[in-house]
């Protein structure tokens, strides 16, 4: 049982050190091919794949996010005669926390899971091999261009994100609900900062090399057959979700205490 | 010289790949077992044995898409097994693999993969230079003219003709085949092995075929190697091997299952018809 259990110990300490490592070197190849022109076309390739055919299903959960946060919050702020307050709740949460973490757990299932799959196919037909065995890296040739792609649109796709969910909230607060629209805005351009805005784009970049990085490496070390491929794709979405809520948790304390810096006595005015 | 080899001393004076007590084991399981081995240039060299020897891991081993657990691989006297995977990118230029079930890109046409190592390893300025490359690539192995169709849409043996054809657009100095015929009927079989043939003939390549097809292999070797549970058995040329006494090789080349496997299979047949027949069906 002891023996059992350290084996596992030393198994998940040297699976984490090869992650490790697959994830430093495609961070330098990336980097590395952002000189190199013959990566463009690949780059390029990816954006569309990973961030045009994205925008259609991250703007429906941006605008469900706003909507859904406009009928659950209107209640408790009605009841205190706040209800004009309705955007500044609603906006803030979805640009912040909201609009951010939704679009990339979608883009973890989009995305990433394509990724994944796409990637162990190619590992278990030996294709992966094949672009080694002329002599190319294939974290240069098939990692690097999906994870700049990724990190590239992760925050734009955030931004539609934020965009749908500040019209869909807005929407429902003015049709359903007949809030005055003037002290809607008014108060949400109040208590909604740019740097409010910018914390939830930032956390894209993260988000995006979060999921390219783990979607990659599941499907570079994908086991054999269909059941290994199916196997990959759900552990490369577990692992992204629970590493998009940790990024988030770990740069909301960042964000707090950099605020924190550049604007101590913000807090006594708000 | 080695008493399962013949000509072994001869062939070091003028070798391309060295293989020095090679072990190579994946967690607890031993595939290769101290395999020493020397491949001379411009021959054809047949790894022979039974499925899940190691061939396939050994001549992995001779572009490094393996690394051994111990021992050594060298190229022109070079070792390579410890060069990192940027250091081997030149080496590998070097080669063409074949892979067992071709291994194309099935996102790309015929041409796109053909074209793939070209353009990684050269600045190509004319497009209309770069199809010609590829119409004489595809010339070679027979199939001008499928430029544009997917991988998909080819049969199996056209995807390893098509496959062969990515092999050579480096023009390279040794190709390594892993099972070129397998899963081919005779007649394609037949066309893969006088494509090989074609290759060392025009090309003056190093060969080095992977394979249980006893028929291919005498037809395309000067040297025949056989691998059985890790180790090298047998190594000589075609006569050598037809003759060689080694039960294990006799038993493979003339397809013969042993008698301790058919026992086996005869007790296993008794018990799992009984074991597995259902009750409603019993008398």
């Amino acid at each position: 049982m002891i023996e059992a259990l350290g084996a596992r110990a030393i198994q998940d300490v040297v699976q984490a050190g090869h992650f490790g490592r697959f994830a430093w070197r495609s961070l330098l190849t990336s980097l590395r091919s952002c000189a190199s022109r013959r990566t463009y076309p690949l780059v390029w390739t990816q954006m569309h794949i990973i961030g045009v055919r994205s925008v259609p299903v991250i703007m429906i959960t941006g605008a469900f996010v706003g909507m859904t946060l406009a009928v659950q919050a209107y209640d408790q702020l009605a009841g205190m005669g706040l209800e004009e307050h309705l955007g500044q709740l609603i906006n803030l949460s979805v640009v912040k926390e909201l609009g951010p973490v939704l679009a990339a757990v979608m883009l973890a299932g989009r995305v990433g899971g394509a990724l994944t799959a796409e990637l162990g196919t190619m590992n278990v037909t030996e294709q992966i091999d094949a672009v080694r065995s002329m002599g190319t890296d294939p974290i240069r040739f098939l990692v690097a261009p999906r994870f700049l792609a990724c990190i590239l649109l992760t925050p734009v796709l955030i931004i539609y994100a934020d965009l749908m969910g500040v019209i869909g909230g807005a929407l429902v607060s003015f049709l359903q609900f007949g809030i005055n629209s003037r002290a809607y805005w008014d108060l949400s351009a109040y208590g909604v900062d740019f740097w409010d805005v910018g914390v939830g784009v930032v956390k894209g970049f993260f988000f995006g090399a979060a999921i390219a990085v783990i979607s990659c490496y599941k499907g570079f070390t994908c086991r054999e057959g269909a059941q290994g491929v199916g196997q990959a794709c759900t552990d490369a979405f577990v692992a992204s979700f629970i590493s998009i809520l940790a990024l988030d948790f770990a740069l909301a304390v960042v964000s707090k205490n950099v605020y924190a810096i550049f604007w101590p006595l913000k807090s006594l005015v708000g | 010289m080695d008493e399962h080899t013949d000509g072994l001393a001869d062939a070091r004076a003028e070798s391309i790949i060295e293989v020095e007590h090679l072990t190579k084991r994946f967690g607890a399981k031993l595939v290769l077992d101290d395999v020493s081995l020397v491949i001379e240039k411009g021959k054809t060299t047949v790894v022979i044995g039974p499925s899940g020897c190691g061939k396939t891991v050994l001549i992995k081993h001779f572009i490094v898409l393996q690394r051994p657990s111990e021992g050594q691989v060298r190229f022109e006297g070079r070792r390579i097994d410890d060069l990192s995977e940027r250091e081997l990118a030149r080496v590998r230029t070097r080669f063409g693999y074949l892979f067992q079930e071709g291994a194309l890109f099935d996102s790309m046409t015929v041409a796109e993969n053909i074209m793939f190592p070209i353009r990684q390893h050269y600045r190509v300025k004319s497009s209309r230079e770069l199809e010609d490359v590829v119409k004489a690539k595809l010339a070679m192995v027979g199939l001008d003219g499928f430029q544009n169709y997917y991988p998909a849409r080819l049969s199996g043996g056209q995807r390893k003709r098509v496959a062969l054809a990515r092999a050579i657009a480096l023009n390279p100095e040794v190709i390594l085949y892993d099972e070129p015929t397998t899963g081919l009927d005779p007649i394609r079989s037949d066309i893969i092995s006088e494509l090989i043939l074609k290759l060392e003939r025009e090309l003056g390549i190093t060969t080095v075929v992977v394979t249980h097809d006893m028929k291919s292999a005498y037809k395309v070797a000067d040297r025949i190697i056989m691998l059985h549970n890790g180790k090298v058995i047998a190594d000589g040329n075609a006569d050598y091997i037809r003759n060689h006494p080694h039960p294990v090789v006799q038993q493979f080349i003339n397809g013969q299952v042993s008698e301790d496997d058919l026992a086996v299979l005869r007790m296993s047949g008794s018990a799992g018809t009984a074991q597995f027949l259902p009750r409603d069906f019993e008398e």
